[in-house]
């Protein structure tokens, strides 16, 4: 009799334990890792963040003197507040890679990166972040070093999802911000150095200095080249950011059916998206 | 955490809007008024290329253009090059007030938001109109100074160059009563 028992009460188990997890079979958060990894990979915002700061050595040599006066000061504002605009990569980029490895299968040790977290934002009027930009930082270096230092045994995707998201957005929308800024002085740097041989290719043409001309016509061919090609990251990382956002944001929605087809299918979807927007950044 | 919060705020209560209702005291407000400062460049480097063009009346693009027209007298290169001096020079102090959107922002202008970017609107559309490009080097002298003083956050400075900007947009006005019609449309 015991032995009947036993297969039935197995069969029993086990489909309490699959009926838990609807009809798409076993738990698997394969999506939710991908998303992630995908996000964390995204690129595009270090790098513009650099372009951002050592706009004055690219525009220098095409500024007179009271304007190169005014341009060492942006400069020096820019130079003060990098450090800042990386920080808060780091901490989303941490995020997501620590969220793919909760999603995941295998143990880790992230130990090693709470130190890359560093001393925090800044935190003052010069850093340029708005009080809850810092707020949504400090939030997430908390639940990181939380969730790493615990080695996270009982503590699941969700929770962290659910925790996280509030800061996530916010710094995410914060990258979007900047970027939104470094998009518009590059604009100005573009203009400033263009426009410069706007107007004096046509004047100078005149005074017949062939040499001079042409050569000036080459270099105004190749930095305008080289802006069109910027102009397309700037518009990528944007998108990509965007994209980030919105996927975690629809994590956060459906919490408790991260498993189920629908929302593979949309966290697939997003996946797509990035890598596609991956590609085109660094494909170029 | 709520301590640490409250430090930030501290920190940061000059950028929060109620610090000073009215003012220049958010960044949004900063990129706005920066993004009119580029929109003015923008204009008056459309104006010089106009110029030049208008000079040998024929279609220009650049850099291939009517490269073997008649010379313009050096007076006119002056002024040409003069504006595109002021032209990049505005264009690195809204860079300068979008590194400060980025960093600080502009305290206590103390004139509503509204009618600071209503002028400067204002005088972008001046500079496209204007048919003497000589009439536009007061009005530009105007946003060169509004913008310098707007980097610094002082109210003073601010206004004077905002009741500049108005008198010479008053004085344009009775230049031409009637707009004359832009070369550019």
């Amino acid at each position: 009799m015991n032995i009947c028992r036993f297969p039935a009460l197995f069969l029993l188990c086990a489909s309490l334990l699959l009926g838990g997890c609807a009809s798409t079979g076993p738990i698997s958060l394969q999506e939710v890792r991908e998303f992630a990894d995908a996000s964390a990979r995204l690129g595009g915002y270090a790098e513009l963040s650099r372009r951002y700061r050592d706009t004055y050595e690219r525009e220098q040599p095409y500024l007179s003197p009271a304007a190169d006066k005014i341009a060492r000061e942006n400069d020096a504002k820019r130079r003060a507040v990098y450090d800042d605009f990386v920080s808060i990569q780091k901490s989303v980029v941490l995020y997501m890679q620590t969220l793919s490895l909760l999603a995941g299968d295998t143990r880790y040790d992230l130990s090693g990166r709470i130190d890359d977290l560093g001393n925090g934002l800044k935190a003052n009027a010069e850093s340029g972040l708005q009080q809850r930009h810092v707020a949504a930082y400090t939030g997430l270096t908390r639940l990181l070093t939380r969730v790493i230092a615990s080695s996270y045994q009982n503590r699941s995707v969700e929770t962290m999802v659910r925790d996280g998201d509030a800061d996530v957005q916010t710094l995410l929308e914060a990258m979007i911000s900047l970027t939104r800024l470094y998009y518009k002085t590059n604009e100005n740097e573009k203009k400033t150095m263009l426009g410069i041989f706007d107007v004096e290719i046509p004047l100078s043409a005149r005074n017949s200095d062939r040499m001079l001309v042409t050569l000036a016509k080459i270099h105004y061919l190749n930095k305008s080249a080289e802006y069109k090609l910027i102009d397309r990251r700037y518009d990528l990382a944007l998108q990509g950011l965007t994209k980030v956002a919105l996927g975690h944001q629809k994590m956060r929605e459906n919490l408790g059916k991260l498993s189920q087809d629908e929302v593979r299918r949309m966290l697939a979807n997003y996946c797509r998206d990035l890598h596609k927007i991956h590609e085109g950044l660094s494909g170029e | 955490m709520t301590t640490e919060r409250n430090a930030t705020a501290t920190a940061t209560a000059s950028t929060s809007t109620e610090a000073n209702p009215g003012g220049l005291v958010n960044v949004n407000q900063v990129v706005q008024l920066a993004d009119q400062l580029s929109a003015c460049a923008d204009q008056i480097h459309e104006r010089v290329m106009l110029d030049i063009k208008a000079h040998d009346g024929r279609p220009y693009g650049p850099p291939y253009g009517s490269p073997y027209g008649p010379p313009i007298p050096e007076a006119k290169q002056a002024a040409l090059r003069a504006l595109l001096e002021d032209e990049v020079v505005l264009r690195q102090r809204a860079n300068g007030l979008y590194a400060d959107a980025a960093t600080y922002v502009v305290k206590s202008l103390g004139k509503p938001q509204a009618q600071l970017i209503a002028l400067t609107t204002d005088a972008a559309e001046k500079i496209r109109k204007i048919t003497l490009i000589g009439d536009i080097t007061g009005l530009v002298a105007g946003l060169l100074s509004l913008a310098g003083a707007a980097a610094t956050g002082q109210a003073a400075p601010i206004l004077l160059a905002l009741r500049k900007i108005e008198t010479q947009i008053t004085a344009l006005d009775e230049h031409n009563p009637q707009k004359p019609p832009s070369p550019a449309t």
